[in-house]
């Protein structure tokens, strides 16, 4: 094996980048944990799991996760296949709808739920539906938590099925069509077996998202009474005393080793599904369904109704009262909350304008170290392959401990002054920049990775004999043949990190404030029709940055941009 | 004679900061709603335009997480500190985080509300007592009447395990002679379900999903005078507070502004601001604000911080016991 010509240094470059990103941060924090009086222990640990409260919380993170990847996948597949290989009318703004239940941060959809099935639903109450007052919320319970952790998951699995589609080559489907093959003959025969790689990507990522997320677990499985790790971190650092930073440290030990569990379960059936295809983004498919067209278009269209409507409703019409908990009626409906976040309160603006720019920049910065490092993942087996995994597992680790504990991470790595410049990242906004690059990098590269697991070893055989560097096999074969995954991977971290709100909950100061902490500390501080009010304008924002990609859709390869065809 | 020449060096140093020119840039961490905040700094800033402040504002359990991991970097960034309870003001001050202002005027406070060494200072009453939905069957004047068989099942109330104000509330009801443990455990035969803390309690109650629950007052009374459907109550056997303390850290870049902060909060102008704002003011000749009524009406329950430092842990094992966690 040669290493010349800048692959030996790209790859280490990548893999030190990644491990000050994601590692650092994180074996700082877990260092923490694991000392006791300065010397490395276990005991903490071993204390931990010995405790009822933290096995309890253990089994149901790992149980809500799993059942809710399960149906995200189940489902995320399915519209997929739907949208990606049917002849359904309107798939742009179709596709469109159904990516829009990820830009809204959980927090506000758990509370947008929580308003639109309750006794004082504003829809409900207008209608002369709602549930009487004081009877229990269906929602409170662990299938409403796995049913809204799954509608958060779904657009990720969605995402990723469909690029897989994109790059699914025709001749195969035409094939199989052309033997007679009835379109559900192929599906499980050729097309489902051919996706495995980008299901069982779709599954690690929503597992794993479920693990991490904060708002819907804490929201909804408080009242429920069913305990995740996230919320007993949460209640970790309610309590008085010194001893708090320890004691969050080692529950994050237990969420990572969760994850780490997860991701090597994955790299083990991965290998063993992979099947390697070539083709070049291309036209999709379009089953024609005939009469059942008609059913398949209502189908999806009214889940997305289901999904969007009634919560949107729930919004708005919260974002419109006075106060809460009153019905919207002719003489309570306001318009002084839009008022007030747009124009009185400075910080709204700012922090649009704080994350659009941070969320682009990560994204962007994510794309490019995707294409590198998922090159090294899938294509070179041996040590280069070995420390892509260790740079990629660590990315997935920093993506499953929640938000809240990553910051406190980056807070400890990055408070003192950088070592050469002599400036502390601290307090400004590049510190939330690189804790977005470090805590979203898995989302990105996911679906890059499951890209290059699917292409054939043959086009890096072909390139290495007619000569070709190492920079030009990536910048003129492999980079055009990912793109569409890599674009759709920067998208997702872009409308993920947009919105957020755990991971710059510790980082944000006056004048760098996000969208999230700012909609977080309306609800915080009882502001909720505040809070409403921003998220409805943060969601109208959403839609209108998503058109205007649209506009870049004649300038990128094809597939590039997830609903446009 | 010691004591004499300290306090006069004391009284000297106060009078010095009054007037020296106090400038520098100030960092406060709180937890003080935004809007609340913002009028805070502007207010101080009128009596001081030298001083430059830059404030963070968030919900007391992330200021403090955001602050131990400053701490355990050895980068402690504030100079004041202005949150919720006083139980982890004690905490700090027992780790040697907090420093003494002895020039404080504290004379006309209740002495109960304030530590005897100066580190900390209670700015507010945010006191902890009943809100019900106005169509509720019931109308609760004392916690036993929450025990009553038609309220069964229509309970909701903060849980100790995230809020500290519903920690000290839980703390004081069960230190009450005639509540104590039994009153918890009652509660739980109600079907309460802790959960939370304060604002999904409110929202709960406001949203008529439960009709009953401990609350801080300032959100009822508050939406109350917006129209929402709400009622607050103190009961008669009194009400907890948290007193939204001030404290200077040790590590403090700029004393002198620190002090000049604390001072602010305590004078009458700091607390008619904490009252137009909608909180009871701690200092008992400033008017409570409209929906309140008059100081000597409200009655405390006994508390001390550094009793319930002590027990923090047992009494959360114990309500744990009880509620199932």
């Amino acid at each position: 094996m040669n290493h010349a010509n800048g692959e030996g240094l790209t790859l280490a470059v990548l893999v030190v980048l990644v491990t000050l990103l994601c590692g650092v941060p994180m074996a700082l924090l877990f260092k923490v944990g694991l000392t006791v009086n300065g010397e490395p222990s276990l005991g903490p640990l071993v204390e931990a799991v010995a405790s009822r409260s933290v096995r309890t919380a253990l089994w149901q993170s790992v149980e809500s996760g799993l059942l809710s990847a399960l149906a995200a996948t189940l489902l995320g597949t399915v519209l997929a296949l739907a949208v990606g290989l049917t002849d359904v009318r309107l798939k742009g703004p179709l596709v469109f709808c159904l990516l829009l239940p990820m830009m809204i941060p959980p927090h506000v959809t758990a509370i947008a739920w929580i308003q639109a099935l309750g006794p004082s639903s504003p829809v409900l109450k207008t209608l002369g539906l709602a549930p009487a007052i004081g009877s229990s919320h269906p929602i409170y319970s662990r299938e409403g938590l796995v049913a809204l952790l799954t509608l958060q998951h779904t657009p990720l699995v969605f995402l990723i099925v469909r690029a897989a589609l994109r790059r699914f080559p025709r001749e195969l489907s035409d094939a199989a069509r052309i033997c007679g093959a009835a379109p559900f003959a192929m599906l499980r025969r050729v097309t489902l077996p051919l996706l495995a790689p980008s299901l069982l990507a779709g599954f690690a990522l929503a597992f794993v998202a479920a693990l991490g997320n904060f708002g819907i677990n804490a929201l909804i499985g408080i009242p429920a009474r069913y305990t995740t790790l996230p919320v007993l971190l949460w209640r970790r650092l309610a309590s008085f005393g010194p001893d708090v930073l320890p004691n969050v440290a080692v529950v994050s030990v237990l969420l990572a080793a969760v994850a780490l569990a997860a991701i090597a379960v994955q790299m083990l059936l991965q290998r063993r599904l992979r099947t390697a295809l070539v083709g070049l983004p291309q036209a999709p498919l379009a089953i024609a369904l005939g009469h059942r067209r008609l059913v398949a278009e209502a189908g999806l269209w009214l889940f997305v109704v289901a999904t969007l409507a009634l919560p949107g409703a729930s919004l708005l019409a919260t974002a419109l009262v006075r106060t809460y908990g009153l019905p919207l009626t002719g003489d309570t409906i306001t318009f002084a909350n839009f008022a007030e976040v747009l124009w009185r309160q400075s910080v709204t603006l700012r922090a649009f304008a704080n994350s659009t720019a941070i969320a682009a920049l990560a994204a962007a910065a994510i794309a490019l170290i995707s294409i590198g490092l998922g090159y090294f993942l899938a294509l070179r087996p041996g040590t280069p392959g070995r420390l892509a995994a260790i740079a990629s597992g660590q990315a997935d680790v920093a993506f499953a401990v929640p938000g809240l504990v990553m910051s406190i991470a980056f807070i400890l790595a990055f408070i003192r002054p950088l070592p050469l410049v002599g400036v502390s990242l601290y307090g400004t906004l590049w510190i939330i920049l690189i804790a977005y690059v470090g805590v979203f990098l898995a989302v990105g590269l996911k679906p890059v990775a499951a890209a290059y697991v699917q292409m054939d070893a043959s086009l890096e055989d072909a390139a290495r004999v007619c000569g070709a560097g190492f920079a030009r096999r990536l910048s003129r074969i492999f980079a055009p043949l990912v793109a569409p995954a890599a674009a759709s991977g920067a998208i997702l971290v872009f409308l993920t990190a947009y919105n957020e709100v755990t991971v710059s909950a510790l980082l944000w100061s006056s004048g760098n404030e996000t969208i999230g902490t700012t909609i977080f500390n309306y609800e915080d501080g009882g502001s909720t029709t505040l809070a409403a009010a921003m998220s409805t304008v943060v969601v109208l924002a959403t839609v209108v940055v998503m058109v205007a990609m649209n506009g870049l859709a004649r300038r990128v390869p094809a597939g590039t941009i997830p609903w446009r065809d | 004679m010691k004591k004499l020449l300290i306090a006069a060096a004391a009284l000297v140093a106060a009078g010095q900061v009054h007037a020296a020119d106090i400038s520098g840039k100030l960092v406060l961490y709180t937890s003080q709603p935004n809007e609340d905040a913002q009028q805070t700094v502007d207010a101080f800033k009128a009596k001081h335009p030298a001083v430059e402040v830059e404030w963070v504002r968030d919900g007391t359990t992330q200021v403090m997480a955001k602050l131990r991991a400053e701490f355990e970097a050895g980068a402690p960034k504030p100079d004041v500190l202005l949150i919720a309870d006083t139980v982890t003001m004690e905490s700090l001050k027992r780790e040697g985080r907090l420093m003494a202002h002895d020039g404080a005027d504290v004379s006309t406070y209740d002495p109960a509300i304030m530590d005897k060494d100066k580190t900390y200072f209670s700015t507010k009453l945010i006191t902890t007592g009943i809100m019900y939905h106005a169509d509720a069957p019931v109308k609760p004047t004392s916690y036993k009447d929450l025990l009553k068989p038609e309220v069964k099942g229509q309970l909701a109330m903060p849980s100790p395990l995230t809020s500290g104000a519903a920690t000290i509330h839980m703390v004081a009801v069960t230190s009450h002679p005639d509540l104590g443990w039994a009153y918890y455990e009652g509660l739980a035969e109600q079907g309460a379900n802790p959960q939370g803390g304060n604002g999904g309690v409110y929202k709960a109650i406001a949203g008529g999903e439960k009709l009953y629950g401990f609350m801080v007052d300032y959100l009822p009374i508050r939406g109350k005078a917006d129209g929402a459907p709400v009622e607050f109550v103190f009961p008669e056997e009194g009400v907890s507070a948290v007193t939204e303390p001030v404290a200077i850290l040790s590590t403090a870049q700029n004393p002198d502004a620190a002090k000049a902060f604390v001072d602010f909060l305590l004078s009458q102008d700091g607390q008619t601001l904490a009252a137009a704002q909608g909180y009871l003011p701690a200092h008992p000749a400033v008017a409570p604000p409209a929906g309140f009524p008059a100081r000597d009406t409200i009655k405390l329950l006994d508390f001390d911080p550094a009793a319930a430092l002590e027990g923090d842990a047992a009494n959360k094992a114990k309500f744990t016991e009880i509620f199932g966690g």
